[in-house]
This record gives structure tokens, C-alpha cells and sequence, in this order.
């Protein structure tokens, strides 16, 4: 019962972040703007963990970071409103998940009065994470389908518990 | 079940281990606290000084706030026994031409901006700069300051000594 408390922030936190790229400041996705969010990932290359080599490659070829943008808003976007609706909440969880921890490997270093960014890789990670091995019951769309296909989806012979 | 509790374990050992993990590498948590957001720290490593005047300063912002700053105010060029052979001040260094300013990241790029030279956090670029005058051979300090009045944060000075080449 308690889980949606946890779910419907963290989906939002996810949610809105592609609100505020696409409906609040579409600037943020014009390559050509000052508010550009592709600059941010000039700010994490001194310090970032293992991926330093991807950023830097990413950050010499504009297309592919445009590219790298969109797909990545469009993943926020997409499992951060599954997460709150409750759907496929195991797989959004997972997809969450990587994109907290992902995010956190570059900016985790960053932050001028907490520990900031570390603290909102590592907890919405970890929360995320939850949701994996706990899916949805309680105000979720899951707990329908669970009823109707009780073992998750089925291809071929392996059962694949996406809720 | 027992399948179940063991991706769960194993999923208990990843999220423990990446917070765990990051504290370390980004702040040091068990042993020695730091955070690289607090003050700009700038590295001049890479730069060179030709006996004709011509200086070539290589800085990268490696520390310090993402959304703002750091403001270089002023830049020494100093002689082996510590005599300030030329420097440039705040209105040079913020009126330097953009083609004089090479960047090695399209975005977010290092400017002057009419007060400073602007080095926005990671980018990393060559500024072409002029002695009036020509400069013996030699060996030469490069030494910048922020605006804030410091020549080094977190260990780094803000300077390096190079030989001077031939033009």
C-alpha cells in the first residue's frame, strides 16, 4: 500500500524533466541556445567516473550529443509517467534505475552546497531499484494486468515479469 | 523464489556499492572529505612562451560551481627569480578577440567578457596573448588569479613554469 508515496515522486522527478525540456523551456533542446542542456555535460567531465572517455567523444560530435538528448529525454519522459502510472513498473524501475546511476557517474562530483547531485544519483538509484523486486499493486495499472496475465509477459518460453 | 532472493541480494550489493562507491571516488567520504564544486581551481599545464613575447596560455577550469564563472582577473608572466616581467589585468584579459581563443569544446566555451576571461567548468582552451616586448631564454611562470583573489584551490596552483622557446 505505502509504495505509490515513493513511486509517483520519483516518476515525476523523471516526468518533469522532460517537461521542463519540452513544454516549460524548449530552449534547453536548441543546440543553438545558451540554455542548452548539452553544455551540462561539459561540466562533468573533470571529475566523472568511468565515463569520461564518453562524454568527451559525445561532447566533439554535436550530432550524436543532440541525438543522445533526445533519446535520453524521451526515456525520462516515457518510464518516469509509466512509473507513476504503474506500468511495466519492474521494467520502469530498471530503466529508472540506470538513468539515476548513469546520470550520477558524471555529475555525481558536482554540487556547491550538499553533496547534491551524488545524493540524487545514489537515492533515486536505489529507490528506483525497489521497484524491480517489488512491482505495483495498489493504484497502478499493474495490478490489472497482473490478473490477466499472471506471470508477466510471455515470448517464446521465458516469462518476462515486466509488471 | 530462491531465484528471486538471490537477484534481490544481488541487487541489495549493486545499490550499496554504487553509493558507497561514488562517496569515495567524488568526495573522498571515508577518508578525506572534499568537494570540487566549491571554489574554481584552473590548470595552466600545456602552455608555452616564445622568446619573441608571444604567450600561449593553456587553462582548463577542473574545479568549482557548474552554472557560473571562473573569471581569471589577472595573469603574471614571471621571471626565474620571482621579477613580474609583464601582466595582464582584468580589462586585457576581458577584451581578448574570440579568434584568439581557441576552445576544445564547441559548447560552453572560454570568452572575455569586458571584466574577465570567462573559463566556464571543464572546457579547456589556448588564449593567444602578446608581450610587448621580446623575452630572453629562459625559464618563465605563468600564473593566473580568480577574481576571488586565488592563485590555487584543492592542492592545484593556478601556474606553470615552462622553458622559453624559440620563435
Amino acid at each position: 500500500m505505502a509504495l505509490p508515496i515513493m513511486r509517483i515522486t520519483l516518476g515525476w522527478l523523471y516526468f518533469s524533466a522532460m517537461l521542463r525540456r519540452v513544454w516549460n523551456v524548449p530552449a534547453k533542446m536548441n543546440p543553438a541556445s545558451p540554455l542548452y542542456v548539452g553544455g551540462k555535460l561539459i561540466t562533468f567531465v573533470p571529475h566523472s567516473l568511468f565515463i569520461g572517455g564518453i562524454l568527451q567523444y559525445t561532447l566533439l560530435h554535436p550530432v550524436i550529443l543532440f541525438d543522445f538528448l533526445v533519446i535520453w529525454t524521451v526515456l525520462e519522459g516515457v518510464f518516469g509517467l509509466f512509473l507513476m502510472l504503474g506500468f511495466m513498473s519492474r521494467l520502469s524501475g530498471l530503466v529508472i534505475a540506470l538513468l539515476a546511476w548513469g546520470i550520477g557517474l558524471g555529475a555525481g562530483w558536482i554540487g556547491t552546497t550538499c553533496l547534491d547531485e551524488w545524493q540524487i544519483a545514489a537515492v533515486e538509484g536505489a529507490a528506483a531499484l525497489v521497484f524491480v523486486f517489488a512491482g505495483s499493486k495498489w493504484l497502478s495499472i499493474d495490478q490489472l494486468l497482473i490478473k490477466k496475465y499472471p506471470n508477466g509477459l510471455k515470448i517464446g518460453r521465458w516469462n518476462i515479469p515486466l509488471w | 523464489m530462491q531465484k528471486f532472493v538471490a537477484l534481490l541480494i544481488i541487487g541489495l550489493i549493486i545499490a550499496t556499492g554504487y553509493t558507497f562507491v561514488t562517496y569515495q571516488y567524488f568526495f573522498a567520504g571515508f577518508t578525506n572529505l572534499h568537494n570540487y564544486s566549491k571554489t574554481p581551481a584552473y590548470v595552466l599545464k600545456g602552455s608555452t612562451v616564445y622568446t619573441n613575447g608571444t604567450v600561449i596560455l593553456q587553462i582548463a577550469r577542473v574545479d568549482g560551481p557548474d552554472t557560473y564563472g571562473g573569471f581569471i582577473v589577472l595573469l603574471q608572466l614571471i621571471s626565474q627569480n620571482g621579477t613580474i616581467i609583464y601582466q595582464w589585468n582584468a580589462q586585457q584579459l576581458g577584451s581578448i578577440p574570440q579568434s584568439h581563443i581557441h576552445n576544445e569544446y564547441p559548447l560552453h566555451p572560454v570568452k572575455s567578457d569586458k571584466f574577465a576571461l570567462v573559463v566556464p567548468l571543464g572546457q579547456n582552451a589556448s588564449v593567444l596573448l602578446q608581450v610587448p616586448f621580446k623575452l630572453k631564454p629562459g625559464t618563465y611562470t605563468l600564473r593566473a588569479y580568480d577574481v576571488d583573489g586565488q592563485d590555487s584551490a584543492y592542492g592545484i596552483s593556478f601556474s606553470v613554469t615552462v622553458q622559453a622557446q624559440q620563435s
